[in-house]
């Protein structure tokens, strides 16, 4: 079967009137549950998996996938006007997206993340069409050495963002990748900083740490700073439309977002935080002015916006056709396949076409879905930020809660959130970068596994990560990232 | 909060069942059920729970609610449910782990097996398949024994984890089989599967239903499973037990349970035994649970409470062993 062939039997497999629906349905709660704080697709699918036992898998996965990229839309909105990203990848679309609100253009903010996110997840699309095969080999080409360097490559390439001056950032992805080792270790089962703790064996709740640095650090800031409040007033529906100059700002980045999510997103782990801050990184190593990154940029929300949609498109390539899931939902959703007696794995191409087409075509009907739902309510969203602060800030401290509670049902990861949240506070005051902190306490604990995974292999012989070649790869480009300030002062010198 | 309000609830419903010993079980139940498992929804033993609590909520007449807690091996599901004892409308699925090898493995489970646990049934059994990939030109059991010969560390295996039920079978393997084998632990059956496939270990001890479709796609070889039968799954795969050299009874095989906390009143485990017994005599469950890798095992309590006892002896042997080295 061609690639067009199979491209237009899942085309007219998901146009079915009973699979549209719940394509409708997916896209439109995902939407939903995005925008509310701490309330994010894991939550939603979880609650919609009993439902699931009663519907065909193909429409059970094509729905919880709509719900999952669907989520990313309203992720961003939540980010850019309250600063409450629910994930790691829309921690970074704060770094400038908020700005933007508090110069009163969330607007444009608004506008670019649903355009970048639609044209993302077009370029992923496309991606996963094209190069189905081989993104699926890619995950066992890449070994427990390739992976730490890369991860390495990752830290060191983003170490900057968002961050006043580099030994702050540094200060930032430390303290991230230390909170990251409370936990069991992998290794040897030992107990690390739980205090004997049982709800810290895995480690620290990881929705509680977002919405602690973010959420309740913001909501602190902003009581404390009446100032701050005011930003609703002063947005105007002019400052809805991009100038000539954004317009001129916004394609490339995109471009490149889409393409760095396309890749990272087929190796299960980290795909989506991955390419959200390398897209990032990317855009203020390219840009011109890059002070001007943090202030407001908008290639800042552009790149990283479609770089995690692309990511959370291809992401599905390693979860059918190995059977292996990028992280925590795309699990949840092989659940809801497993229960119906399927295996996702090597022979689903071939044993099931019409479930991998049908929801490959799911996926461009349900972003063109999206995209027509959002901009019209961007007005709306903006609407929200009139709402006086009383109740707009106990509100969303109800649902940051809720959402916390949510993931395990642990009174505790409220206290935990609290806590955290007079941490980001203060963090604030310092002028500290909390995204580097979300960055290293995903990344950390996941390098420290591969980096001894690798070594244990190799039986402790540290050759390992230049004998392969993509590990060798990753570290001389992390070699040519920490010589480039050098040499670059040397030239001035010279 | 909430917990002082279950503490109450506790204490009241503890007095309640002082007072009047007899009508606890007339009326029962007479709330929703509340069963708290020890892992996120969507995964394995959160599924098969669902397969059972549906039946049991059709035949109890009453919702059945699941309550994912899950975390640190399944163990703080069962720190949850005995948190919100005392009912006699809250139970609990577990995996083995926390009923026999937990206590090894953590300084402080919080609570006691025997002392804070009854058994109701076991649910189904899973055994492990050791798998290697198709290029390494192993296919059967011999073949991997001298593969691995007397040097240790020759191969290497991966498991879902320090002292999971994959990491303690492979070394009851390599000690029945007097081999030594290097340790790799993963989190998952997935990554396992990628890290073999890649060529990066060597083998692994998996579940059947994780390893079936990469041996359906040619790229996997199975060479033996750890029950004493062939497994629906896999019926072509010959048992370890009694093949290349090893004992007759070799067998670790991986369970589910129903629990409930200590002090449930013996007519309510009663009732649920029968029910969930019926339940997995239903041919569709049956083969609902197979399809998903596992096999009904249904059981008295005290079947249940004696696994418990001969499966923490064998698996403390094992983790003894483990820890000499």
């Amino acid at each position: 079967m061609s690639t067009w062939e199979s491209l237009l039997l899942g085309l007219s497999f998901a146009l079915q009137p009973q699979i549209l629906i719940y394509c409708v349905l997916g896209v439109l709660l995902g939407s939903f549950v995005g925008v509310l704080p701490g309330i994010g697709a894991m939550a939603a699918i979880s609650m919609l998996l009993p439902l699931t036992f009663y519907m065909s898998p193909e429409a059970a996965l094509i729905m919880l996938a709509g719900v999952y990229y669907g989520a990313q839309y309203g992720g961003a909105v939540a980010s850019i006007l309250l600063r409450l990203p629910g994930t790691p990848q829309s921690a970074v679309t704060t770094l400038d997206g908020y700005p933007l609100t508090q110069q009163g253009r969330a607007g444009l903010a608004l506008f670019t993340a649903m355009i970048s996110s639609f044209t993302g997840a077009m370029i992923g699309i496309v991606v996963l069409v094209v190069l189905a095969g081989w993104l699926s080999a890619l995950a066992t080409r890449f070994g427990a050495a390739d992976y730490a360097m890369m991860m390495i490559f990752g830290l060191v390439a983003a170490s900057t963002i968002g961050a006043t001056r580099p030994v702050k950032g540094f200060a930032m992805i430390t303290l991230g990748v230390l909170l990251g080792c409370i936990g069991t270790d992998v290794n040897s089962g030992a107990q690390r900083f739980t205090f004997g703790q049982t709800e810290l064996l895995d480690g620290l709740n990881l929705v509680a740490l977002a919405m602690g640095l973010f959420g309740v650090a913001e909501v602190i800031a902003n009581i404390r700073n009446p100032e701050r409040q005011k930003t609703a007033a002063r947005i105007s529906m002019r400052s809805l439309l991009p100038t000539r100059e954004d317009l001129r700002r916004i394609p490339l980045p995109v471009l490149r977002g889409g393409a760095l999510g396309s890749f990272f997103g087929a190796l299960p782990g980290t795909g989506s935080t991955l390419s959200a801050f390398l897209a990032y990184a990317t855009e203020r190593r390219l840009s011109r002015q890059p002070e001007r990154f943090g202030k407001g940029a908008i290639e800042g929300v552009a790149g990283p916006e479609a770089g995690n949609n692309a990511a959370s498109i291809t992401a599905f390539a390693p979860t059918l056709t190995l059977g292996i899931p990028g992280d925590p939902i795309m699990a949840l959703m092989l659940g809801a396949l497993i229960i119906h007696g399927i295996q996702p794995g090597p022979m689903m191409l071939e044993a099931r076409p019409e479930m991998f087409w049908g929801l490959v075509a799911s996926f461009g009907i349900g972003n063109l879905l999206l995209i027509l739902l959002n901009l019209p309510l961007i007005g709306i969203w903006i609407a929200m930020l009139r709402i006086p602060f009383n109740y707009l800030y106990p509100a969303i401290i109800v649902f940051l809660c809720l959402g916390v509670y949510s993931v395990r049902g642990l009174t505790f990861d409220i206290v935990l959130v609290a806590g955290i949240g007079l941490a980001g506070y203060l963090m604030t005051l310092a002028r500290l970068s909390p995204a580097l902190l979300l960055l290293g306490f995903v990344l950390g604990p996941l390098i420290e596994t591969n980096l001894r995974r690798a070594m244990l292999v190799a039986r402790g012989d540290p050759m390992v990560f230049l004998e392969r070649p993509i590990s060798a790869g990753f570290v001389c480009a992390i070699v040519v990232l920490l010589l480039l300030p050098l040499w670059r002062l040397w030239r001035r010198k010279a | 909060m909430k917990q002082s309000t279950t503490m109450h609830l506790v204490l009241a419903s503890a007095l309640c069942s002082f007072a009047l010993p007899a009508s606890a079980q007339d009326d029962w139940p007479s709330q929703p059920l509340r069963v708290f498992v020890g892992f996120p929804a969507g995964s394995s033993p959160d599924v098969l729970a669902r397969v059972v609590t549906e039946k049991l909520s059709e035949r109890l007449g009453q919702p059945v609610v699941i309550e994912n807690r899950p975390g640190a091996g399944g163990v703080i599901g069962i720190q949850q449910m005995l948190v919100s004892a005392g009912d006699g409308h809250t139970f609990g699925t577990t995996i083995n782990g926390p009923m026999t090898t937990s206590q090894r493995m953590m300084d402080d489970t919080g609570f006691d097996v025997a002392e804070d646990i009854a058994p109701v049934t076991l649910l189904a059994t899973s055994p492990l398949v050791l798998a290697v990939a198709s290029e390494s030109g192993i296919d059967d059991l011999e073949g991997f024994i001298s593969a691995a010969g007397t040097e240790p560390d020759a191969l290497s295996y991966g498991s879902v984890g320090q002292g999971s039920g994959a990491h303690l079978t492979a070394e009851l393997f390599a000690a029945e089989a007097g081999l030594s084998m290097l340790h790799i632990p993963f989190t998952s059956y997935a990554e396992v599967t990628t890290s073999i496939l890649g060529g990066e270990i060597d083998a692994g001890f998996m579940a059947p239903s994780a390893a079936l479709s990469f041996v359906e796609a040619g790229t996997m070889n199975v060479l033996g499973i750890t029950s004493a039968e062939p497994f629906g799954q896999m019926p072509d795969v010959a048992p370890i037990a009694g093949s290349a050299g090893l004992p007759d009874d070799f067998r670790a095989e991986l369970w589910n349970a129903f629990i409930a906390p200590a002090g449930t009143d013996e007519a309510i485990i009663a009732r649920l035994n029968a029910e969930i017994t019926d339940i997995l005599g239903d041919p569709d469950v049956q083969e609902q649970m197979l399809g998903m890798g596992w096999q009904v095992a249904p059981g008295t309590p005290e079947d249940m409470a004696e696994r418990i006892v001969v499966d923490t002896e064998m698996w403390g042997a094992v983790i003894d062993r483990v820890e000499a080295q």
